[in-house]
């Protein structure tokens, strides 16, 4: 190849290099970002406080009047300043005389009405006690009959027994055989007294467990204050219907320690059953008292007599502590009555079902005892049978043995002898049912009426009207005229011209005595900054109004919002009107910071850490360059502006990078710009 | 025979050059093939992945981008070039305008010592640079050079090479061509200028087109004696980059090498002169 194009070549060759050289430090250039940088600033970090709010009255002065009175006219208007004694607002007269006339007959009528209830409580009252004195004379005229009876039975039976001994001595039988009979008949008297008696008891346990129910279903009444059960439904009903009970892993039934049935059963009074003498309301006592039919009303016929078969034992009183006659364990504790008594609360008023849910449980607890009753009675009938049968037998064996006509004749005797006993038996049945119904009539009639409260409501509501009478009457004698009560600013005006008025407020004043205060509010984050006592700057709606050294009277947050907090600066007399708008400015200023730089320059990495990009010189191919570098910092405190970070990361004379034209990153060349 | 013998010659021949030739070829491809194909080939050699390193002839995905990049976007390699540059054209002229009158003074002149002189301009030629690397930074860092670039071009320029290589052309003129300018009444300055230089510039052209490449190449001194990068020679250059830019160093690879490959075209025949003087003997 020539020299000379060898030249050429080499030539262009270095052209072009000198040519990329250009190219290439153009595009170097370009990629370098021109920075702004500031030296870490020696300062104290200072927030501020600015809120917009107004002037509002610390106390407000409602005025009101009575409702329903039509306004004639209204003298002032929103904003208007009035003083004290100032006529705010006039009432029709002719409406208000009007009103007061209706109060007045209303008040009439109500009187009148408290009259009517009061006459029918005592109407009530005197029926109730004319029921419980006529329960009370049919018991004791039932009581004496049924004794009567008794008493002639018996005799009977005596007579007879008396007319077969006779004979039997009279025929001349052996004492052997006698005694043999004898026995047979004490055996079977026996038998007939325990017959009756499980009877008697089978009765008292059926009458108990309505008595018991009754309570139930009253206090389950009385407790949502109703009129309780009616006489008719306390009349034991479903006696002849009871379940069958249930009792406890120990056999035993609970039922409340002081059995309010034994408030049922009450003690005959001397002579009251024996010839109806004596008022039912002085025998008896006010509440309801039960029956126990333990005496008969012959006293001759009381002690010594062994066919007495009403025994003394089954007096309640008598029984254990904790059984009864029926072995039903009295310690338990299962009571609705006590229950809802000692809540001391009114229940709601019980659905049908829940009643009956009532009824059986009290039903269930009695089931095991009635069913052992009823097989008591069962079997002592069956025993009475059985020694009747025997005895019979061997009466019909005697007889056998002896002649055709002393056989008959002592088959008449013992027949005789057998239909009184009988007779006497039936008798006492009788005499212990007719104790029983006539102990449940009283009961029943002793169960005191509903509570009536009427009159005494009449009589509230009367007093009531009285009192708004003399409110009209009042504002008639003032001409319909309302007065403002104290100086004030009007705030609010809730009443119209030729409107009725309502029963709240009609004219709202702001109390000027009591002064005005500056209300605003601020945010969460304002309110770190700002607390009561700080001295702060209120700036009013004029230009000179400016009102330094104010104390914050309370930062409190704003009901029903939990980032927004209301601030309360009191102000003096004679500062801004009510209602006028106002700024608050205050400023905190924290302690003095070393390292404190502009927020411009922090940023936050992809950690969320913040860090500030320093210009570091670099040595390169280059030349000396200036480099951006990462240094991950802490910020102990900030504000809008600037941030103060914690030392040790920067020091005083590293430049920081605060803004550039590009994006800068750790590593990113940079030129600081002048 | 004869025409056998010599096609056996030209093949057994052209064997040898493009197994020269290859690494050149290596540097061209590499420059014009795809990153992740020279990662993909050299990441066994350059990073961490296992087995043999390979390459191929042709680029399955030819690229300009290292090319461009380097034109373009690489000013460090523009700055390092003309270091290169700057100290390659001082070299060869402190080479020249000291070397030459020191090659004529030993090979015509007849001076006490001038056996000892050249024995010792022959030693020190011999001796490698980690030998003398000590001696010269203590000199350099007393004379307050070190970290400039007259660190590098200063031991260069006083170089016994080219003198030796300058010493045997001068050595090659006849002394009659000498005698007879002398006896025409040129002195010895004339002599040297009118007769020596011309008679002696294939030694001239040679030496600095070896010490060229020489100088173009350095890169002991550079690293020894140059610590602002500023100042860094080409040279430097490439011991810079890694396998994230091969591209770019084989692309810096060629440009290095445009320079010298111009001036070996320019000047070969200089070069051959040189070469063969230098390994002959009187």
């Amino acid at each position: 190849m020539k020299k000379r194009r060898l030249l050429q070549i080499t030539g262009v060759f270095f052209a072009l290099m000198i040519c990329f050289t250009i190219l290439s430090r153009a595009a170097y250039q370009e990629g370098t970002a021109v920075v702004h940088t500031n030296k870490p600033m020696n300062m104290a970090i200072s927030h501020e406080v600015k809120a917009a709010g107004k002037v509002v009255q610390n106390q407000k002065i409602a005025v009101t009047t009575e409702a329903d009175l039509r306004v004639a006219s209204v003298e002032i208007a929103e904003g208007q300043r009035v003083s004290r004694g100032d006529l705010l607002f006039t009432l029709d007269q002719n409406w208000l005389r009007e009103k007061i006339l209706n109060q007045q007959q209303e008040m009439e009528k109500q009187q009148l009405s408290v009259k009517d209830a009061k006459s029918q409580n005592e109407v009530s009252r005197q029926q109730k006690a004319n029921e419980q004195a006529q329960a009370a004379e049919n018991y004791s005229l039932s009581t004496g009959r049924a004794n009567t009876v008794l008493a002639r039975a018996k005799r009977n039976l005596e007579e007879a027994k008396k007319r077969l001994r006779e004979f039997r001595e009279n025929s001349g039988q052996s004492n052997e055989d006698s005694s043999v009979e004898t026995a047979l008949e004490e055996a079977c008297q026996e038998k007939a007294e325990a017959y009756i008696q499980a009877q008697q008891e089978l009765t008292q346990l059926q009458w108990k467990i309505e008595n018991e129910v009754n309570i139930a279903l009253n206090a389950a009444m009385n407790g949502t204050g109703g009129a309780g059960l009616s006489a008719a439904e306390t009349v034991l009903t479903g006696s002849a219907d009871v379940l069958p009970l249930e009792d406890d892993a120990d056999g035993n039934f609970l039922i409340e320690e002081n059995d309010p049935g034994e408030a049922l059963f009450f003690d005959t009074p001397e002579g009251a059953g024996e010839n109806g003498s004596g008022t039912a309301a002085d025998s008896f006592p006010a509440e309801t008292q039960g029956y126990i039919d333990e005496e008969p009303s012959d006293p001759s016929l009381q002690e010594d007599d062994p066919g007495l078969i009403i025994e003394d034992d089954i007096l309640l009183e008598d029984m254990p502590d904790d059984t009864d006659s029926y072995g039903i364990d009295r310690t338990g504790t299962a009571d609705l009555e006590t229950e809802e008594s000692e809540q001391g609360e009114t229940p709601a008023s019980p659905t049908q079902e829940e009643l009956n849910r009532i009824e059986q449980s009290v039903r269930d607890r009695y089931k095991i005892p009635l069913e052992n009753a009823r097989k008591k009675v069962e079997t002592a009938k069956e025993e009475k049978e059985a020694a009747e049968q025997a005895l019979a037998q061997y009466q019909q064996e005697r007889l056998s043995a002896s002649s055709a006509s002393n056989a008959q004749t002592e088959q008449t005797l013992i027949d005789q002898v057998k239909a009184a006993q009988d007779a006497y038996v039936d008798a006492c049945l009788a005499a212990n049912e007719a104790a029983v119904t006539s102990g449940r009539s009283i009961a029943a009639a002793g169960i005191p009426n509903a509570s009536n409260s009427s009159d005494r409501m009449n009589e509230i509501t009367y007093e009531q009207m009285e009192l708004t009478l003399e409110k009209l009457e009042e504002l008639e004698r003032a001409q319909g005229k309302i007065y403002a009560p104290a100086d004030g600013l009007v705030t609010k005006v809730c009443i119209q011209t030729g409107e009725k008025t309502g029963d709240t407020t009609a004219i709202l004043l702001a109390d000027l005595s009591r002064g005005s205060s500056f209300q605003g509010e601020i945010t969460e984050e304002q309110e770190k900054y700002i607390g009561t006592g700080d001295a702060v700057t209120l700036t009013g709606p004029g230009k000179n109004e400016k009102y330094e050294d104010l104390a914050v009277s309370s930062v409190t947050a704003k009901e029903g919002s939990s980032s927004v907090y209301q601030v309360k600066v009191q102000l003096p007399a004679d500062t801004m009107e009510i209602g006028a708008a106002a700024t608050l400015d205050f400023v905190r200023k924290s302690e003095i910071y070393n390292v404190c730089v502009p927020l411009s320059a922090l940023h936050l990495d992809e950690k969320n850490q913040p860090y500030v990009l320093v210009v570091d010189q670099v040595d390169s191919v280059m030349g000396t360059e200036q480099k951006a570098r990462k240094v991950s910092v802490t910020i102990l405190e900030k504000n809008e502006s600037y941030a103060a970070l914690a030392e040790g990361a920067i020091s005083s004379q590293q430049e920081i990078i605060v803004s550039s034209d590009k994006a800068v990153d750790d590593g990113s060349r940079v030129r600081v710009s002048g | 025979m004869k025409k056998i013998g010599g096609a056996v010659m030209v093949t057994v021949l052209g064997i040898l050059a493009l197994i020269v030739v290859f690494p050149i070829f290596f540097a061209v491809t590499g420059a014009i093939t795809s990153q992740w194909e020279l990662e993909e080939y050299l990441s066994p050699v350059l990073g961490n992945a296992d087995g043999m390193a390979g390459w191929s002839l042709l680029p399955r995905a030819p690229s300009l981008r290292s090319l461009v990049g380097i034109l373009m976007d690489s000013p460090q390699f523009f700055a390092m070039f003309w270091n290169s540059l700057k100290i390659t054209l001082c070299v060869l002229a402190g080479q020249v305008i000291v070397g030459i009158p020191a090659a004529w003074g030993l090979a015509r002149f007849q001076f006490p010592g001038r056996g000892l002189v050249l024995m010792l301009y022959i030693v020190l030629m011999l001796m490698p640079f980690q030998v003398l690397m000590f001696p010269e930074y203590l000199v350099l860092n007393d004379l307050g050079l070190l970290d400039t670039h007259a660190a590098v071009i200063l031991p260069a320029v006083f170089s016994t090479f080219p003198v030796f290589i300058m010493y045997r052309f001068f050595e090659a003129i006849p002394e009659a061509i000498l005698e007879a300018a002398r006896m025409d009444g040129a002195g010895n300055f004339q002599i040297f200028l009118r007769i020596g230089l011309p008679l002696g510039a294939p030694g001239v052209m040679s030496s600095v087109i070896l010490n060229f490449l020489d100088s173009w190449n350095m890169i002991e001194q550079p690293m020894t004696f140059l610590k602002t990068k500023a100042l860094w020679p080409l040279s430097l250059f490439l011991p810079e980059i890694g396998l994230e830019e091969a591209g770019t160093g084989f692309a810096a690879a060629i440009l290095m090498l445009l320079p010298a490959l111009l001036l070996f075209l320019s000047g070969q025949e200089y070069l051959e002169q040189g070469i063969a003087a230098a390994a002959l003997k009187e």
